[in-house]
């Protein structure tokens, strides 16, 4: 429905999963066996690489950087010489497929930090809901079911209308927000768990609560936590991406893949190739991510499994 | 039906200079203009559908702030003065007018003809309701333009029960003076450029002795009922379109047309679409979608000079900048930029060179004899640089006391013409040697700031609009300058005890053509000089049609064209 | 039940209460000044101007004062007036409402209509071509942004096909009840709004499908010697319907307030449009009228699936 979905998993009952040594031994193999998933995964780390070494791209492939104009080859249909105009160039002559990659630094640091602070406080948000309940977990619920009451897409408008907008503060802004689906997820399963005997058996030697939060409960846990990872990697950059087409996220002259994707509505007419490759590179990520996701979900717990 | 070709412009807005920083482009001067084939006959009927990337917020004149619902009230409300589309020269529209020797008095005759949509005259009474109506609203921006017509003031602040500068001939109510407190040349427009609205429909609204009572809910603001222009209101669909139909009982003669649409866009890129499909059949379109809509063989294009500019403004009285304060490093920084090369990648050679701030087709410009042009000279540029007590780094920047010579230029977001602009400039100016850091920045909050003269904006670039009277008071006098306290449309502090008594003297008493000409021909040498702006270059206004469509005759100072629109008709 | 209901209600209160305080804070505290941005580019204006006019809008008052007489307006069911358009926000809203309410509406028929039976054929033909594709798409659909689908659907069919129209709710000139226009018009929007959902119930009825065939009681149906398509058709699909059918409501409720997106990209005169129109333009009433009336038709939308699958699942104690 909305474009920017939390990642609002069905929360699996892992009730009789034991954390045991063989838990990643068996889903390793089973990964190791699914090709879709595997694909998935590899052509992330391309990307990711791609990314990273955009800098050394841009200078020993391409020749160029990402901000150097060249106004006597605006509007350059994609060619191979030179090979830095081999996605086109744009309004004013710059390397399309430097400019990719360097956007891809932008959308994956936001994708990866914002989803690495939104799984810290989602599951510790979680994991101190469904273990100390109380008027503890009422307040943490109703935070939530409030927060997700506002359709996510007018919360990140107005949120970002507060800051100047920027890589860093919708980071920050992302990562503070889309934690409510994982701590919804954790916060089941701790519920579940705590029942467990052999939480209670800790309990009865005097266990601190942190203790066995963390030695535990988390651990139980931790593996559809991945998953939960992968989706909101690919919710992140789905929003970041409708955010700065809208003008509100990553603004020029920084490219990300947004921004170059709303900057090339203008001139659809005019080069209709600018429009395809930065919405190819946001769809192919995402997907690789989703597909990462459901795999990892089918090899670590089978009774999730689709068939 | 009449010969007489008269000309009008856009409504509401004051002489001086309104500021555009939205999407759309400014418009441009009288270029070559297409004419009408002397042997097609006109016939009735049809319907033109103009594109526009925000919807109208309200239909009234004395309300409206915005340039989209100006554009819409002009088609449907006529002034009593109007203003040739090719030169700016006022001219007699509703009314006629003669002036006394002191030029204080006005007095004006409103044409026998003149008629409202419903059939009834329009009169002086009306005159006087837009001018109470103004006076007591709390949402128009226009009770500055009357500060000196008598009375007017006293009226406002609930002092008296009439305005006693304007009076009514008691023997034909056609006739009308206007006592002003003090002979100012910008009046003309300010004050008699304008709209009468029916005193029989918006009359019961504002009343004498009760200044808590005004025009601003009354619901023919957003569905008139009564107009005195070629079009009447139809229709608003919210967000979506606004349909005006064809006012058959207009006092000049019924238009052609059936009825004129005016349809919300998205952005350029979806109104070029529609243009070449036919579902718009006009449109200001950019200089990027020029080559591929000339190619539609369904369109005509429409290309003129614009009354305004885009420019570079460096902040002058910025503690943050001071080399900004330096003459010469500006002077470089005019230098330092290939404007020849900007307007070719930038308008893709749609617009000119600016030196001055008057355009090339206001009747008051002084043409390039005798100032400078500033020609692209990197060499020079530097040596500039380093006349003002800078040495280049080993970083290739210059720097003086161990500051680099450097700091962030901004420009709005959505406009993509400074966008791109914004870059090419930041870009050059690295070459030479200075360090600009260029920031795109949302409209809505750049605005507070620059009206309030803030320090965290150290340059903008920005573009105006400018009115058909020259006068540049708001924009380059010292009294104007932004600051926290008051807000002003000079944004960049500029304070020129010479530039303030040219203006001044612009202003009046003397407010013959000559005489103001001569004063803004040396203010204009001044600004040359001292460049407190890059002035930038002027971008043409584009207009793209459907060829049918017969008629059309644009002026620089008609920005869309419409000025003729009752004599547009559509070849079936 | 009914205490169960009323239990929800009541609950809804204070998160609508919690939520206009966010959304007011968050608005009036962001940077920019409404008044000097509708005012921006009128010569001559004074300060008093707009003092006068802050005045006039009640935007001098301390904040928390504010707030409250928003709240107090908002229980008389005044939700104050644009200060774009100067007409009340409330009827501004659902001037808008009616072609957002089509949107989804179609998107919902989209959603099931085509989700569903594609979900129902992968599962019966499982491992085929057909399934596989379902499945590759049940990810695909949710991975795709937006806009840039509809983008590309856009220049596809507008712009170099000319099959469909590019955006607005009907030609100019054709009459509002003029089916085949309306329906042109919609049909890309509407598709692009039903895409994720399409993915979504696809996988779901995929799955059910699947659980559902290997039960007993189709085992059982099938000895008894029923073609296995009436099989799965008839008692596998009620089953998985249910859940979706008695979602219905709550999903409607989403989709009203999720359509900002496609509303901007195909320029689409609804809810959502106005809503965002309004925040960027600092008006402040009608983003408060906007953001409000989407939360509610979330939290409507959350409340009919609670009760949907609390009358569904025995398990919930009623």
């Amino acid at each position: 429905m909305a474009t920017v979905a939390r990642a609002d998993v069905v929360p699996a009952t892992v009730a009789s999963r034991r954390a045991s040594a063989g838990l990643w031994t068996n889903a390793w193999y089973s990964l190791r066996r699914d090709r879709l998933t595997m694909g998935a995964a590899a052509l992330l780390l391309l990307l990711a690489a791609s990314a990273i070494a955009a800098p050394l791209f841009a200078q020993y492939v391409f020749h160029t950087s990402f901000e150097e104009q060249d106004l006597l080859h605006i509007y350059a249909k994609p060619t191979f010489d030179p090979p830095a105009y081999m996605l086109g160039a744009d309004e004013i002559g710059r390397s399309q497929v430097v400019r990719l990659l360097y956007g891809g630094q932008v959308s994956l640091f936001i994708g990866f930090v914002a989803a690495l602070m939104n799984l810290t406080l989602g599951v510790g948000l979680g994991l101190l809901a469904g273990y100390v309940r109380g008027a503890v977990d009422d307040l943490i619920t109703w935070f939530i079911t409030t927060l997700n009451s506002i359709p996510i897409i007018f919360l990140l408008l107005l949120i970002t209308s507060l800051f100047q907008p920027g890589a860093l503060t919708l980071t920050l802004i992302i990562g503070v927000l889309f934690w409510t689906g994982v701590t919804n997820f954790v916060r089941g399963q701790t519920f579940a768990l705590r029942e467990r005997e052999f939480i209670t058996a800790a309990r009865t030697i005097g266990a601190a609560t942190p203790r066995i939060l963390m030695r535990h409960i988390l651990p139980n846990v931790l593996p559809l936590i991945f998953v939960l990872a992968a989706i909101d990697i690919g919710s992140i950059i789905l929003a970041e991406s409708a955010l700065s087409y809208l003008g509100l996220g990553v603004l020029p002259p920084t490219p990300s893949w947004g921004n170059m994707l709303s900057n090339a509505q203008s001139y659809a007419t005019r080069a209709p190739w600018l429009v395809v490759a930065p919405g190819a590179m946001i769809f192919l990520t995402v997907l690789c991510l989703y597909l990462i996701g459901d795999g990892l979900r089918d090899a670590l717990d089978p009774r999730l499994k689709a068939s | 039906m009449t010969q007489q070709r008269t000309h009008r412009t856009l409504l509401g807005i004051a002489a001086a200079a309104v500021l555009i920083a939205t999407a759309c482009a400014p418009s441009g001067g009288p270029s070559a203009s297409s004419t009408t084939t002397t042997q097609e006959t006109p016939v009735a009927g049809g319907r033109v559908i103009r594109g526009s990337f925000s919807d109208i917020r309200v239909l009234n004149p004395v309300i409206s702030t915005d340039a989209t619902s100006s554009q819409v009230i002009s088609l449907m409300y006529d002034t009593l003065l109007n203003v040739d589309a090719k030169t700016g020269n006022p001219v007699p529209w509703l009314g006629k007018w003669t002036v006394s020797s002191d030029n204080l008095t006005y007095s004006w005759e409103i044409d026998a003809k003149a008629n409202w949509s419903d059939g009834k005259p329009i009169i002086a009474e009306d005159y006087l309701a837009r001018a109470k109506a103004v006076a007591r609203s709390k949402l128009t921006t226009q009770k500055s333009s009357w500060n000196d017509v008598e009375g007017f003031n006293d009226y406002r602040d609930g002092k008296a029960t009439s305005i006693s500068g304007i009076t009514i001939d008691s023997a034909n109510p056609k006739k009308f003076t206007v006592k002003f407190g003090k002979s100012f040349c910008p009046a003309l427009i300010n004050v008699f450029g304008i709209a009468p609205i029916p005193a029989h429909v918006f009359g019961k609204y504002t009343v004498d002795n009760d200044p808590s009572k005004n025009i601003d809910t009354a619901p023919e603001n957003a569905a008139p009922t009564a107009v005195s222009g070629p079009f009447k209101f139809k229709e608003w669909r919210k967000g979506d379109q606004v349909i005006l139909s064809r006012n058959d009982g207009y006092w000049r003669g019924a238009p052609y047309l059936d009825e004129f649409v005016q349809k919300v866009v998205a952005d350029s890129t979806v109104q070029a679409a529609q243009l070449k499909t036919g579902e718009l059949t006009l449109g200001a379109i950019q200089p990027g979608d020029y080559d591929d809509l000339s190619k539609s063989d369904n369109l005509k294009l429409y290309e003129w000079k614009d009354n305004g500019y885009v420019y570079i403004g460096w902040r002058l009285n910025n503690p943050n900048v001071p080399a900004l304060q330096d003459k010469r490093v500006r002077q470089a920084l005019a230098y330092g930029l290939d404007m020849s090369q900007v307007v070719q990648s930038v308008v893709l050679g749609h617009g000119e060179k600016q030196i001055y701030h008057t355009p090339s087709v206001s009747w008051a410009s002084p043409g390039t004899a005798g100032f400078q042009a500033y020609n692209f000279d990197a060499t020079k540029a530097e040596q500039l640089i380093k006349d003002a007590g800078y040495t280049k780094g080993s970083d290739g920047f210059y720097a003086k006391d161990g500051k680099t010579l450097g700091w962030t230029i901004v420009t709005n977001q959505g406009n993509k013409t400074r966008e791109t602009f914004l870059q090419v400039a930041a870009e050059q100016y690295k070459k030479i040697g200075v360090k600009i850091n260029p920031k795109v920045e949302d409209f809505t909050t750049l605005v507070p700031k620059l009206t309030s003269g803030s320090n965290e904006i150290e340059t903008i670039i920005i573009g105006w609009q400018l009115g058909t009277d020259p006068d540049p008071f708001s924009i380059w006098h010292s009294s104007n300058i932004a600051t926290a306290a008051q807000a002003g449309n000079n944004f960049v502090g500029y304070n020129n005890p010479d530039v303030d008594k040219l203006i001044e003297q612009g202003r009046g008493p003397n407010c013959g053509q000559d005489v103001r000409k001569t004063a803004y021909a040396q203010m204009n040498k001044i600004l040359n000089e001292d460049q407190p702006y890059n002035f930038g270059f002027s971008q043409n206004r584009i207009l793209a049609t459907d060829k049918r469509i017969r008629g059309i005759e644009p002026g620089s100072f008609s920005p869309d064209a419409t000025w003729n629109v009752e004599k547009w008709w559509i070849k079936q | 039940m009914r205490k169960y209901i009323i239990r929800r209600v009541l609950y809804a209160i204070p998160t609508l209460l919690g939520i206009s305080v966010i959304v007011f804070a968050i608005s009036r505290l962001a940077p920019g000044d409404p008044v000097r941005l509708y005012t921006f580019g009128a010569t001559n204006i004074t300060e008093e101007d707009i003092a006068a006019l802050r005045h006039f809008y009640g935007l001098d008052q301390p904040l928390p004062i504010q707030y409250v007489t928003w709240l107090m307006n908002m229980l008389r069911g005044d939700f104050g007036k644009s200060l774009q358009y100067n007409q009340p926000a409330f009827a501004l809203l659902m001037e808008r409402l009616p072609a957002t309410l089509q949107l989804a509406v179609l998107a919902l028929v989209l959603q099931v209509g085509i989700g569903v039976p594609l979900g129902v054929i992968a599962a019966l033909n499982r491992g085929g071509w057909v399934d596989n594709a379902v499945r590759f798409f049940g990810v695909v659909g949710h991975a795709i942004p937006q806009f840039w689908i509809g983008l590309l659907l856009i220049v596809l069919f507008a712009v170099n096909l000319h099959w469909l129209p590019s955006q607005g709710l009907l030609t100019i000139g054709k009459d509002v009840w003029d089916i085949p226009d309306r329906l042109k018009h919609i049909l890309l929007p509407a598709f692009v709004l039903a895409l994720a959902g399409v993915a979504n119930y696809s996988r779901y009825l995929r799955t059910e499908t699947l659980d559902v065939i290997a039960q007993d009681y189709v085992r059982t149906a099938r000895a008894k010697g029923l073609r296995e398509r009436t099989v799965v058709y008839v008692h596998a699909l009620r089953n998985a319907l249910i859940p979706v059918v008695t979602a219905l409501g709550g999903i409607l409720a989403a989709l009203v307030s999720g359509a900002l997106i496609v509303e901007q990209v195909f320029t689409w005169p609804g809810v959502g449009q106005l809503t965002y129109a309004a925040v960027r333009g600092k008006d402040y009433p009608l983003i408060m009228a906007g953001v409000m009336f989407a939360s509610t038709m979330l939290v409507i939308s959350y409340l009919l699936r609670d009760l949907a699958y609390a009358r569904v699942d025995p398990r919930i104690k009623v």
